[in-house]
């Protein structure tokens, strides 16, 4: 509750410091009072922000009842004051707790209370991580989407849900998401974030000193998340216990998502009664992101940092790192503080040297050779089958993967594509390149084919 | 008021407090020097707004009483006393002092005038060892800034992770970070850098620890019987840890006092191009060099033997390579960099390296 409008606020301040000149004298005045603001009025208590503690303490200790006899001179309603030290936040005084004051402090704090983070504290769950601030492209449109179903109606149509994909491609940013949008809509459903990790944790100690309550604490969820779900491999008995509370939520309705860095069928060691409930609901990869979705994420991430960033850098940036996105990130990061601490503009001869210095072993530059090689080595063939003519369906469809890799990783023509792998004629390029575009959406086994290649390439 | 002291006590304590009391300063109160009894004991307190030093000693109290009065001349004139007991009497706005045969009377202002100073309440307490706090204050305040238009870095970062306090200062061309103590407390405390060195020449040979309390807004430092509050510097401290290279290409391990000879007798040439030296590290005949050119004096190239990995070059300023190699005390310690443009690592070439120091190169 602001009483009066800034203006009348700035006003009632000023008069009041006129009188009070008077009464301390000059050099009083210029020492303390100068520079100080009425910042507002809430329930009748003034904040007055002052320059540090040690004026803080001076206000406190001897100015407090004149400061507070004057203003109530001009307004009755004002019942204290508090001090707040400049560009710190007027926050709560704790030693203060006569009954009045907690009655005005419990009467403010009702407002607040709405906020989200209530619940979730306790859920794991990050704010940070929304659908909002997660990029799109090309390469997770298809999780995002999913993703974005599974938050409207949780337990009904995809369940459970299974995102999987390399390391720091936002499979943790989606599926938090997923749960954070769960409790912005309904605050009181219970959504639980945990690590694989956790999980064993756990269980390993409800067995060791017969805690109770272990299961009872996942079965009783609305959503329930884990993430990094390769590492129960192995574990036996724990995904024993994991199989029980996944059938329990499941026929409850309730919602799973899973994370991993592979698919089901990938994760050795996984039960088979495992694997076959992971791949019931919906099992999809994030694929690397492409260049303008890489550029896409500096920019957001430049601009939540209220910082502008040129164009070269964030395509230098963006070009330099292809495979991971937390990476990609830090890099920004990096150049960001490093031009806070300068005071310069991050540009691109600064993320010139700072990267220069963390990606010294990456190759920076692929040959066309290396993708051939890449590719044959992948599917078992030679490298002269594939520049040979013949057209066996093994060698065609290695050889118009790789094509599509000349083409989308390198940029080359397609003339140059074609003379790469012993073609004469450009338009077999354009046909094979489209051909594998159109498959990585349809066909899963090439879509993996070409990641794992891709993966390959850059590592 | 009434009490006697040394002169021994007096001059010890008005040489530790008075040189806070600001002459310059806007209010004339802050120019003085607070004395009260406390406790059967002679409190003196000094403070220009931004700390605040506070220390008692001892003294016969036969009445108690406070006053305040002019630092420069109190403890100008107690500095030239024989040593001898003092008596102090406070009547009225004015101080007698006696002293065998030396008298005077100094006119002060009242005691109520001067400021309350605040007090902490907080749990964030931890003890640091006396000499090697020193060190670490020493070891960091020479990267603090002392540009005023960038408040944030003219302090020094006091802040915890993994489990430990660390103490951090940049110019935003060079950077030192130290790890003081272990500690599971939270702090992050951005304490001014002219707090710390004031704390550094307040300590007394005999004392063998410190006490930090920090909290939002002030810390205070106890040592032994001295009080030093300060204010702490508001606003965001760059996140400075992004800017400490993991690993750095080329590593140079050397012997320090060689590095220290070879960059000084550089430095000489380089007084012209603003201190910039190139270093160059050749890791077939196992050498550093340094090389500075005075386009009117001539030009310098000073070699010593080191253990490299990698060849390379790289320019820095001179004066700062001097003032990271004094902050360390051991024999041998690695220089890294890599390349032209990315921040160079002076460390003591141990695993656990406890202090980083990183200079920026020039470009040139």
């Amino acid at each position: 509750m602001v009483v009066g409008d800034e203006s009348s606020v700035n006003d009632l301040w000023r008069t009041a410091l006129g009188e009070i000149e008077l009464s301390v004298g000059q050099a009083n005045f210029a020492a303390w009072f100068k520079g100080t603001d009425l910042i507002d009025i809430q329930a009748g208590v003034v904040h007055i922000a002052v320059s540090n503690i040690f004026s803080k303490s001076q206000f406190e200790k001897k100015f407090n009842s004149l400061v507070l006899e004057t203003l109530q001179k001009h307004r009755s309603d004002i019942l204290s004051v508090r001090y707040v030290i400049k560009g710190s936040k007027p926050r709560k005084a704790a030693s203060d707790t006569s009954p009045l004051m907690d009655a005005v402090r419990d009467h403010n704090s009702k407002k607040p209370s709405e906020s989200p983070q209530r619940k979730t504290v306790s859920s794991g769950l990050n704010h940070r991580y929304t659908f909002n601030n997660f990029i799109v492209g090309s390469s997770n449109d298809l999780a995002y989407a999913a993703c974005q179903a599974v938050a409207v109606n949780p337990g009904t149509k995809y369940n459970p849900l299974f995102l999987y994909g390399g390391v720091g491609l936002g499979k943790t940013h989606l599926a938090q998401a997923v749960g954070n949008e769960v409790v912005r809509k309904n605050p009181s459903a219970k959504v639980l974030y945990i690590n694989s990790e956790t999980f064993v944790n756990e269980f390993l100690d409800s067995i060791r000193f017969k805690k109770k309550g272990f299961s009872t604490k996942y079965r009783e969820v609305d959503v329930l998340i884990v993430d990094d779900m390769q590492f129960i491999a192995g574990k036996e008995k724990t995904q024993e216990e994991f199989f029980h509370t996944f059938n329990a939520l499941h026929q409850s309705n309730k919602q799973l998502i899973i994370t991993s860095d592979k698919p089901p069928k990938n994760i050795p060691t996984l039960t088979e009664r495992m694997r076959s409930r992971f791949e019931w609901g919906m099992t999809i990869d994030i694929q690397l992101p492409d260049f303008e979705t890489r550029c896409a994420i500096l920019d957001t991430k430049a601009s939540e940092s209220g910082v502008s960033v040129g164009r070269e850098t964030i395509e230098y940036l963006a070009n330099n790192i292809k495979t991971n996105i937390r990476e990609l990130e830090g890099a920004l990061n990096q150049l960001l503080a490093f031009a806070e601490m300068r005071n310069i503009e991050p540009d691109l001869q600064t993320a010139a040297g700072l990267l220069g210095n963390s990606r010294a072993t990456r190759p920076s530059h692929l040959t066309p050779k290396q993708v051939v090689d890449r590719t044959a080595k992948h599917f078992q063939i030679e490298v002269t089958d594939i520049k040979s003519p013949k057209r066996d369906k093994y060698i065609v469809v290695p050889r118009q993967i790789a094509m599509y890799l000349l083409r989308s990783e390198l940029h080359l023509s397609f003339p140059r594509i074609a003379g790469e792998l012993g073609r004469k004629d450009h338009t077999t390029a354009i046909h094979s390149v489209e051909k594998i575009e159109k498959a990585i959406k349809l066909d899963f086994i090439i879509r993996e084919q070409v990641a794992e290649i891709k993966e390959k390439l850059y590592v | 008021m009434r009490v006697t002291v040394t002169q021994e006590n007096l001059h010890k304590a008005l040489s530790v407090v008075s040189r806070v009391a600001g002459s310059k300063a806007s209010l004339p109160v802050l120019g003085n020097i607070l004395l009260k009894t406390e406790n059967n004991r002679l409190v003196l307190a000094a403070t220009n707004l931004e700390i605040a030093i506070t220390q008692n000693i001892g003294a016969k109290v036969i009445s108690e009483g406070s006053i305040t009065i002019p630092a420069r001349l109190l403890s100008d004139f107690i500095a030239n006393l024989p040593k001898t007991n003092i008596d102090l009497r406070v009547e009225g706005v004015k101080l007698h002092i006696e002293a065998n045969s030396y008298s005077s009377v100094i006119n002060g202002l009242a005691s109520d005038e001067f400021p309350s100073l605040p007090a902490i309440e907080s749990l964030k307490k931890l003890t640091v060892d006396t000499s090697d706090f020193k060190r670490a204050i020493s070891q960091t305040i020479l990267c603090a800034s002392n540009d005023d238009t960038r408040p944030v870095l003219t302090g020094v970062l006091c802040h915890c992770f993994e489990g430990a306090l660390y103490m951090a200062a940049t110019d935003g061309y060079r950077l030192a970070e130290r790890k003081v103590v272990k500690t599971e407390l939270e702090i992050h405390a951005l304490v001014p850098a002219s707090t710390l060195s004031e704390v550094a020449r307040v300590i007394p040979e005999d004392c063998d620890s410190i006490e930090m309390t920090f909290d939002d807004d002030q810390v205070l430092y106890r040592i032994g019987d001295i009080e030093l509050t300060s204010r702490l510097i508001e606003g965001k401290f760059p996140d400075y840890r992004q800017l400490i290279p993991n690993e750095t290409e080329i590593h140079a391990n050397l012997d320090r006092s060689d590095f220290v000879r070879i960059t000084k007798i550089a430095s000489l040439f380089a007084k012209e191009s603003g201190g910039s030296v190139t270093i160059s590290a050749d890791s077939v005949k196992k050498i550093l060099s340094i090389h500075s050119v005075a386009s009117q004096l001539g030009e310098n190239t000073s070699e010593a033997n080191a253990e490299v990995d990698q060849d390379g070059t790289v320019s820095l300023n001179s004066r700062y390579l001097i003032d990271a190699l004094g902050c360390f005390s051991d024999a041998s310690i690695q220089f890294g960099f890599s390349g032209k443009l990315a921040p160079c690592v002076i460390t003591d070439n141990k695993s656990n390296s406890e202090y980083k120091h990183i200079v920026m190169p020039l470009r040139s």
